[in-house]
């Protein structure tokens, strides 16, 4: 991003230009991938023109004035229909920004469009989508992952050069991994979540997408820092792009957590992100295995919070005041009938099963007891950032499966088993490819950080990036 | 058999706050529909909350002066409904950890000072105002939807369940608003639904320790509801019992038209509301100086108030319980009692027709008020013609002193001129002075009549007296 | 052992109308959800207490000073059914939970 920055300062490239490129690119690609729902051509190009004319008066907005993104379409932009990929919402034009896209847009960002995801980001496939499956470019027969796995396709696949993602329990590391791409899920409370459709609020961060590990911790530097509109955003502080110093790993502890290389990790995967641990051994850092032993029930923990939550979020979807409204002859029946037209699948049975862990009779039980296993889960992570720097651990399970291959929707919370700690301990998470499979599809390697240590995740991500791009950490 | 009566009261208290709980809307009463609106108090998706300091400071005051424990954790939570007039199909409260807890009000029932127990004081948002398209909600097909009112602050105050009549519930809620309205927290017009009271009400055998089943009776939007309402309902109850019936758990509501408490149809399961800890807001943590500061700042409560009317300026209960009533009486009182006017005539000026005008008029300056007392000490006038200038005080804009120079209302000083009028009139009847001196005292009331007609009431009676007992019995 | 009942129950709290199939679905995902809800039961928490935000913030409150609130059009604009300035929605019956 910093030679586009360049080129656009010299004037050899105009905004107008890439932006032009990016939707002759989506043109090309999106007829197979589909990781659009909507593609905002004469928007772009009208933010893309406007960045020309700054750039032209010596006004640019920041170094990356003109330089396009795409947003998940469950963040909030004003004047551009937000579906959350649901049908009831596929009318949904946002009266405000949320404050992503603020930041974004005050950095003189062109929107390019709104990517797909599973219905309220609910899913790790983007299968669930009202707006069809979005593809995987490595593999047109599997999955982006997601639920972020628009904005992650779109990526990959060159349509946009970064994009903006939501993160609940791994809904950007885990289709960045399957993607092949740099996913960060930022420190709760690190990024506003102010115009971010909510999920489960005590979960839910926005983070980046891209490339390169520099152009996410880019995009991070224009979205982080407290803001005003989101409480639990307090005292957060902001993030200037750090100046990459790979000799940080030399005396780095890095945790390695035996619960995430035991059984049902695939054997490649495996190997792929063994070998990146042994390039950071190599370069000086002290692997230290440490255990997790709560991990085993973060899905358990995490499912029972993120239904019972997301059944109070999406409650506000009645059809007095937005929506696609079923008329009936009373407002109860109105309700149900629109929230069951309106509502996909998936998103009824999260309710359904949030609904029922919240019900008085099955609180304590269910609710209350995954808010204590939460504390233990997030006492373990305090614990091991004791001892070390980071943790490392591969993104998910497997890499990319094929799309319909996952039936059983217990079997698809699974793919959130590595990713889903950091979401309820609130520390940070970046997902980067370390890699490809026999078959050639992209495996991610996690890098945990302490809360609020987006910095040394950054860094240490670049250095394994380094190592992977020297050829040492890829089979191709 | 005899029952005792068990009441308990909760009590809604709208905040006088200029904007809203939760956003920066305004409170103001009255506006067209749908005019103080955005997109946190619609609920609109992405938006989020964030808690007016204001609110929590009169929460606090209100907590205080209910004689509250005041709570330096507390913690928001959501209470899950579907309600046409709830934006977010959840309701912002405090359920498990209150602002204020374990308090009590103190009132005079008579002469006798008693005392309620307040269980618990907490936080939360107010729902928006239906409409319903014949005015009422049973029998309308179509309700409308203003969100003006919705996210303004509320305080919900609970009694224990030791009131004992409906009289006194009566009491305690007047002495609840009035509380509210000197600590400055709430306009408290229970016509425009700033304050609310919901009453439960059980039955028990005269001297049992075992409550009976209770019954909820809403929409008391008056004292005179309130009291009646629960007149009418000890009644049914204890008719019901009588007949070896059961009192049914259940929600009422007051019927004004028919005088009767109707039972809500109650179709379904009991509610389950589902409440869980507001993840969007971190919990209210108080500073211990900051509760201090508003403590030592606290404005004077009614009760006080009353016992220094009393005891400083040695008035009646009676006229105490006039004057914390009505602050604004009271304030003029405090400014001339302070200038050392007559404690008892000024009270009985402002409670007499001074009251009267002042409600259709509004105040006199108090300055105004002392000008008409001093002339009434100087004798200048006599209380009867002080009357006829308090009206006219209240039209012009001269002094009561230029009023009775103007009107030429003085009242007639000179004994010799006076004493010639009494001799005209005993000379113009002299039969009837003979029958006088023949013991047909009633008569004398004549005497002073005629004598006060002929100098047009503008003589001091004491000295009509005097002068009519000094003629009539010196000739005898 | 969640029964038919159950998922009715949930569904009219969620107001959510479901079609046979989907009652019978869920009722099979509940019962397949709750296997996994046992198993958080075996996890001693007697010395824990429970993590309802997921960072221990001071929550900034906000002075009590009024903003601008939006116009009326922008916010019946997405209104499914809209009335003389106010939102309209049916017959309200009450009582249901």
């Amino acid at each position: 991003m910093r030679r586009l920055a360049e080129l656009l300062q010299s004037k050899q490239i105009s905004s107008t230009e890439i932006v032009r490129g990016c939707l002759e690119r989506i043109e090309e690609t999106e007829p197979v991938l589909n990781a659009f729902i909507t593609v905002d051509e004469e928007g772009a190009l009208a933010q893309a023109a406007a960045a020309d004319r700054r750039r032209a008066a010596g006004e640019p907005l920041s170094p990356w004035d003109g330089i396009p993104l795409a947003v998940k379409d469950n963040i909030s932009t004003s004047g551009l229909r937000t579906t959350c990929a649901s049908r009831f919402l596929r009318n949904y034009t946002p009266i405000f920004d949320a404050t992503v896209v603020e930041r974004v847009k005050r950095a003189g960002l062109p929107i390019v469009g709104k990517t797909n995801l599973d219905e309220f980001a609910m899913g790790s496939s983007t299968e669930y989508s009202a707006f069809g499956v979005t593809k995987n470019p490595h593999d047109p027969l599997r999955v982006a992952g997601g639920s972020s796995g628009g904005s992650a396709a779109a990526v990959a696949a060159e349509q946009v050069p970064w994009s903006l993602g939501t993160d609940t329990g791994g809904s950007i590391r885990q289709p960045a991994s399957f993607c092949g791409v740099v996913g960060l899920k930022p420190s709760y409370g690190r990024v506003s979540r102010y115009g971010a459709v909510a999920l489960a609020p005590s979960l839910d961060q926005v983070g980046t997408l891209a490339r390169k590990v520099e152009d996410a911790a880019i995009l991070f530097s224009l979205i982080a820092g407290a803001d005003p509109r989101d409480a639990v955003s307090a005292g957060a502080p902001g993030f200037p792009v750090p100046v990459w110093d790979d000799t940080v790993v030399r005396g780095l502890r890095v945790g390695v957590p035996e619960e995430f290389f035991s059984s049902g990790l695939n054997e490649e995967v495996e190997k792929a992100v063994k070998r990146a641990l042994q390039n950071l051994a190599d370069q000086g850092a002290v692997l230290q295995p440490i255990s997790l032993p709560t991990n085993e029930y973060a899905i358990d923990t995490y499912l029972t919070l993120v239904t019972a939550e997301a059944s109070s979020c999406l409650a506000r979807f009645d059809g007095v005041r937005y929506g696609e409204r079923v008329e009936a002859a009373d407002a109860n029946t109105m309700f149900a009938k629109s929230r069951g037209a309106g509502f996909g699948h998936e998103v009824k049975r999260r309710i359904m099963l949030g609904t029922y862990v919240l019900s008085a009779s099955h609180y304590e039980a269910y609710y209350e007891q995954a808010q204590k296993v939460r504390t233990l889960i997030k006492q373990d992570v305090a614990r091991a950032f004791q001892e070390v720097d980071v943790i490392v651990t591969p993104t998910t399970p497997t890499t990319a499966f094929k799309i319909g291959e996952k039936r059983n929707p217990l079997e698809m919370y699974l793919s959130d088993l590595y990713t889903a700690t950091a979401n309820l301990s609130g520390v940070c998470a970046l997902s980067l490819p370390c890699g490809v499979d026999s078959q050639g599809l992209p495996i991610g390697l996690q890098i945990i950080g302490d809360h609020f240590g987006e910095e040394l995740v950054f860094q240490v991500a670049h250095a394994v990036e380094e190592s992977v791009g020297r050829g040492t950490g890829s089979e191709v | 058999m005899k029952y005792d009566i068990v009441i308990g009261l909760e009590i809604h208290v709208a905040l006088l706050t200029e904007s809203k709980f939760l956003c920066s809307c305004a409170t103001a009463f009255g506006a067209p529909p749908n005019t103080q609106c955005c997109p946190v108090c619609l609920g609109l998706p992405g938006a989020l909350p964030l808690v007016n300091e204001q609110a929590v400071e009169y929460a606090v005051r209100a907590g205080l002066a209910l004689n509250c424990e005041i709570n330096h954790f507390s913690r928001f939570d959501r209470k899950n409904y579907f309600y046409p007039d709830l934006p977010k199909a959840y309701q912002i409260t405090q359920d498990v950890f209150p602002i204020c807890t374990n308090g009590y009000l103190e009132y005079y029932i008579d002469d006798v000072l008693r005392r309620t127990t307040i269980t618990r004081l907490h936080l939360e948002e107010e729902a928006g105002k239906l409409v319903h398209s014949s005015g009422s909600i049973v029998d309308s097909e179509y309700s409308l939807v203003d969100y003006n009112r919705a996210g303004i602050p509320l305080i919900e105050i609970v009694t224990a369940p030791d009131i004992t009549s409906p009289r006194q519930a009566r009491l305690f809620l007047e002495q609840l608003r009035l509380l509210m309205l000197y600590m400055g927290v709430s306009d408290t017009k229970m016509e425009e639904g700033s304050l609310r009271c919901d009453a439960n009400i059980s039955l028990k055998p005269a001297g049992s320790t075992v409550l009976g089943t209770k019954v909820e009776i809403k929409n008391l939007n008056s004292f005179r509801a309130l009291e009646r309402a629960l007149e009418y309902e000890a009644a049914r109850q204890s008719r019901v019992l009588e007949q070896g019936g059961e009192i049914k758990q259940e929600s009422r509501t007051w019927d004004e038209r028919s005088g009767r408490t109707l039972s809500m149809r109650s179709k379904g399961d009991a509610p389950d509301y589902r409440i869980f800890p507001e993840p969007d807001l971190p919990p209210l943590r108080l500073e211990p100086d900051w509760v201090f500061r508003i403590r030592e700042t606290l404005p004077e409560r009614p009760l006080e108030r009353l016992h220094r009317l009393e005891e400083s300026y040695g008035l009646s209960r009676y006229e105490s319980t006039f004057l914390v009533n009505y602050a604004d009486f009271c304030q003029v009182f405090l400014e001339l009692a302070e200038e050392g006017e007559d404690n008892t005539d000024l009270a009985n000026l402002l409670m007499g027709d001074y009251a009267r005008l002042a409600r259709e008029q509004g105040h006199l300056e108090p300055q105004r008020l002392a000008g008409l007392l001093q002339i009434l000490q100087e004798g200048l006038i006599t209380h009867n013609q002080g009357k006829a200038v308090l009206e006219e005080l209240f039209k012009s804009p001269l002094s009561a002193r230029e009023i009775v120079k103007e009107k030429g209302w003085e009242v007639l000083k000179d004994p010799a001129q006076l004493k010639g009028v009494v001799q005209q009139v005993l000379t113009a009847n002299s039969e009837l002075v003979e029958r006088y001196r023949g013991g047909e005292e009633k008569l004398w009331g004549f005497f002073v009549g005629q004598v006060m007609r002929t100098v047009q009431g503008k003589a001091d009676p004491q000295m009509v007296n005097e002068l009519l007992k000094g003629e009539l019995t010196q000739k005898s | 052992m969640i029964d038919r009942q159950d998922v009715m129950r949930m569904a009219r709290l969620a107001r959510l109308e479901l079609s046979e199939e989907e009652i019978e679905l869920y009722q099979r995902d509940l019962n397949s959800f709750l296997v996994s809800g046992r198993k958080l039961q075996q996890v001693d928490v007697s010395k824990v207490e429970g993590t309802s935000h997921a960072v221990a913030v001071i929550g900034e409150l906000r002075p009590d000073v009024v903003g601008e609130s939006l116009p009326q059009e922008a916010v019946l604009g997405a209104g499914p059914q809209v009335f003389n300035g106010f939102f309209k929605v049916p017959r309200i019956v009450e009582g249901q939970e």
